[in-house]
């Protein structure tokens, strides 16, 4: 379908997440930003940064200087405070930005959000977009996942976030609430649990959350692994080397329960029938599933309720966002005006 | 038409039926880019002309008279009672009441205002006709009516030297209401679409008929009054969340237009308080049980994940003199139990009040969107889908 379906009609989706924000609109511009935002503490602060908000990286390297938030946990709208609120407004206008909008576009935005997230969050994350926004849907993340990938029939999303996993059935039509499932044991879960597991085992280093992440990022695994990884981190001020291998397994794995119980138990409360067809067709998607042997871990746990096939995808940080700039461009106009 | 081409069109109409249905807040910070602001359509014109026949139409059908009054020359249309003769009720196609045994009417039916009025002689009578309509029909009183939600109500109960329940460690049910209120406040009046007021802004005795007639005063379309439980000692150290509301309740293709044709009306639920007072216990049972049944299911369905061993009372009917007294739809929600040393440790902390106000919240826009949706839905999509189907 063509993108314009109006001339200066500019199609953007957005995938709002706890750890990375992402956007992607219908003139090419794909860009994400790390889900922090910055406001310089005083004069000075403000006049050493030049910039009167900072975002991203760029905020997390500035952080000392800065009141730095990251408004969105769990997918939404923190605790509900001004400054997170005031920071959603802040990280939605950098993202229409980094769209690339000219001056005369009009906006047809699509926004990812979690499958269960909170009504109230729904219309807050609304709002603060419908500034920018000619036409908006709001949809659940996984859903425009897998409308993304073209997976609208017997399928099932597991899209493993910073802040939630959420899991969502398709069958042909816009999954309802009995259709997904949302839980907490995502990503930062995982950091929580790698944290407290590292610091136990070796109380003399200093790990923070923010390297434990990073660490978990780059070497994070499930299943047998014959690697053995080894961080460094300070002691005393001196960086030494230890081997995290176990521990980084055990708080890989420590959500795998949570996320194998509730995938059986959605595809549980569907026709047996069908239920065959969705354990055939499981798609991974988010940050998480690029944990090293997802896959395979997920297959052997599942295939014990019968023969399934998990997949994970190849490109999981656009995926949310890519699905609803495909979703905006799709809608026909007989329902754009409307909306 | 390919089966995949198919389904992706029954999404995308999907997805629009779901956007259709979330408000929109006006009240934003401004728009950056200079969006225009919403404004009614000439359809929603039409129909809004259609809406205000038809209610006329009813009325004169219900043997009432109204008078219009215009405000001022842009202001909204007020309605006011005129004079009250005899109620005239219509005969219905006897097909329609196929499901009413109600028995006659016997004494006059009083509006809430204290106006009495008397049943025509008819065989049936004229409440159970409309019950039986509006029950066999399944369609909302509110809906009927296309009926805004404008002013919320939020009650904290208790206050001053009625202190409510008190927790082992001294703390007391009226100052966590009174957070929790003050919270779901702030955050409902953000929104941008409600007016929203306490029945206390402090720490004060109010009068159970007070309260009433506060809602009243301020012509509450939403009542929603917050306590917090306790069991006596002995009873164990059980949480659990309870919600209550107020209890007991035409050809279909004929009132299925009438709802259509009232879509957009701009009416509000207190202006209509003296139409519906005779469909009034319907409207206010059923709205009371879905708001009451929305807001259970999300603060105790967040809650839990929170709280462990928290229990689900469930949301019933209950004789609540708050409930009872006041006329629009109406909840009284069991936040949980303070007897629970754990539970009152957590209601000491904001941060958990302040999301116990946002599952609160959570409850009265999920059913406000069910409202929404109800309409959306069950409107001009239909159409679409006819003739798609064609």
């Amino acid at each position: 379908m063509s993108p314009s379906k109006k001339d200066n009609m500019l199609y953007v989706g957005i995938d709002l997440g706890t750890s990375r924000s992402v956007v992607s609109a219908s003139n090419g511009n794909r860009q994400w930003v790390d889900s922090y935002v910055g406001w310089p503490k005083d004069f000075v602060a403000r006049k050493m940064l030049g910039k009167r908000v900072l975002f991203g990286s760029e905020a997390l390297e500035h952080r000392l200087a800065l009141h730095l938030t990251r408004p969105l946990r769990n997918g939404v709208i923190t605790e509900g405070t001004e400054r997170d609120e005031a920071a959603v407004h802040e990280l939605i206008d950098h993202l229409v930005e980094l769209a690339g909008a000219g001056p005369d576009d009009e906006l047809c935005i699509a926004v990812g959000v979690p499958a269960e997230a909170l009504k109230v969050n729904k219309i807050a994350i609304r709002n603060a977009v419908a500034r920018h926004a000619k036409k908006l849907m709001v949809v659940s993340e996984p859903f425009s996942v897998a409308y993304g990938l073209g997976a609208l029939d017997n399928t099932m999303i597991i899209d493993i976030g910073a802040g939630t996993v959420d899991f969502c059935i398709m069958h042909g039509t816009v999954p309802t609430e009995e259709d997904q499932r949302s839980i907490l044991m995502a990503g930062d879960y995982l950091d929580e649990q790698l944290l407290k597991l590292l610091t136990e085992k070796h109380p003399e280093a200093d790990f923070s959350l923010n390297t434990v992440r990073k660490f978990k990022e780059k070497h994070g695994f499930v299943g047998d692994s014959k690697r053995r990884i080894k961080i460094e981190a300070p002691v005393d001020g001196k960086f030494t080397e230890f081997d995290v291998t176990n521990e980084m397994r055990k708080a890989c794995e420590s959500s795998m329960p949570a996320i194998v119980e509730t995938a059986i138990d959605l595809i549980a409360s569907f026709d047996p029938e069908f239920q065959e067809n969705v354990r055939n067709n499981i798609i991974v998607a988010g940050g998480g599933s690029q944990i090293s042997g997802l896959e395979n871990y997920l297959d052997e746990a599942l295939k014990q309720f019968g023969p399934c096939k998990i997949t994970c995808i190849t490109d999981p940080l656009y995926a949310g966002a890519d699905g609803g700039l495909q979703l905006a461009m799709d809608m026909p106009e007989e329902f754009l005006e409307k909306l | 038409m390919s089966r995949h081409t198919e389904i992706k069109q029954k999404v995308l109409r999907g997805v629009f039926e779901d956007n259709a249905g979330i408000p929109r807040s006006f009240h934003g910070k401004g728009r950056s880019r200079d969006a225009p602001v919403a404004r009614p359509s000439t359809r929603t014109h039409v129909y809004r002309r259609a809406a205000l026949v038809f209610v006329l139409g009813l009325v004169t059908l219900l043997g009432i008279n109204f008078r219009l009054v215009r405000v001022d020359g842009t202001g909204p249309v007020a309605m006011q009672v005129a004079t009250m003769p005899p109620l005239q009720f219509p005969t219905l196609p006897p097909g329609l009441l196929a499901g009413s045994t109600e028995e006659p009417a016997t004494g006059p039916e009083r509006l809430a205002d204290g106006q009495s009025v008397r049943a025509a002689a008819h065989p049936v009578s004229p409440t159970g006709q409309y019950d039986a309509m509006l029950a066999r029909l399944g369609i909302p009183v509110a809906d009927l009516f296309n009926l805004e939600i404008q002013t919320i109500v939020i009650d904290p109960g208790h206050g001053g030297i009625d202190p409510g329940a008190t927790g082992h460690g001294g703390l007391e049910e009226k100052d966590v209401v009174l957070d929790i209120a003050k919270r779901l406040r702030d955050k409902l009046v953000r929104s941008g679409h409600y007016r929203v007021l306490l029945t206390r802004e402090d720490d004060r005795k109010v009068f159970l008929k007070e309260r009433v007639a506060f809602a009243k005063e301020n012509h509450a379309d939403l009542f929603i009054s917050i306590h917090i439980n306790s069991l006596p000692d002995g009873a164990g150290n059980y949480n659990y969340v309870e919600t209550y509301y107020f209890g007991p309740h035409a050809d279909r293709r004929a009132l299925e237009l009438a709802e259509q044709e009232n879509r957009d009306s701009d009416y509000r639920m207190a202006d209509f308080r003296q139409v519906i007072a005779r469909i009034g216990d319907t409207l206010k049972t059923e709205e009371s049980k879905q708001l009451a049944g929305s807001i259970h299911d999300h603060l105790y369905g967040s809650l839990r994940h929170r709280v462990p061993g928290l229990l689900d009372a469930g949301s019933k009917a209950g004789p609540f003199v708050v409930l009872l007294g006041v006329e629009v739809p109406s909840v009284l929600v069991e936040v949980s139990c303070i007897s629970n040393p754990a539970e009152e440790t957590r209601l000491g902390t904001p941060a958990y009040r302040d999301h116990v106000a946002d599952y609160l919240m959570a409850g009265i826009t999920g059913y406000l969107e069910q409202r929404t949706n109800r309409r959306s839905i069950e409107r001009g999509l239909t159409q679409n889908v006819a003739e798609q189907e064609r």
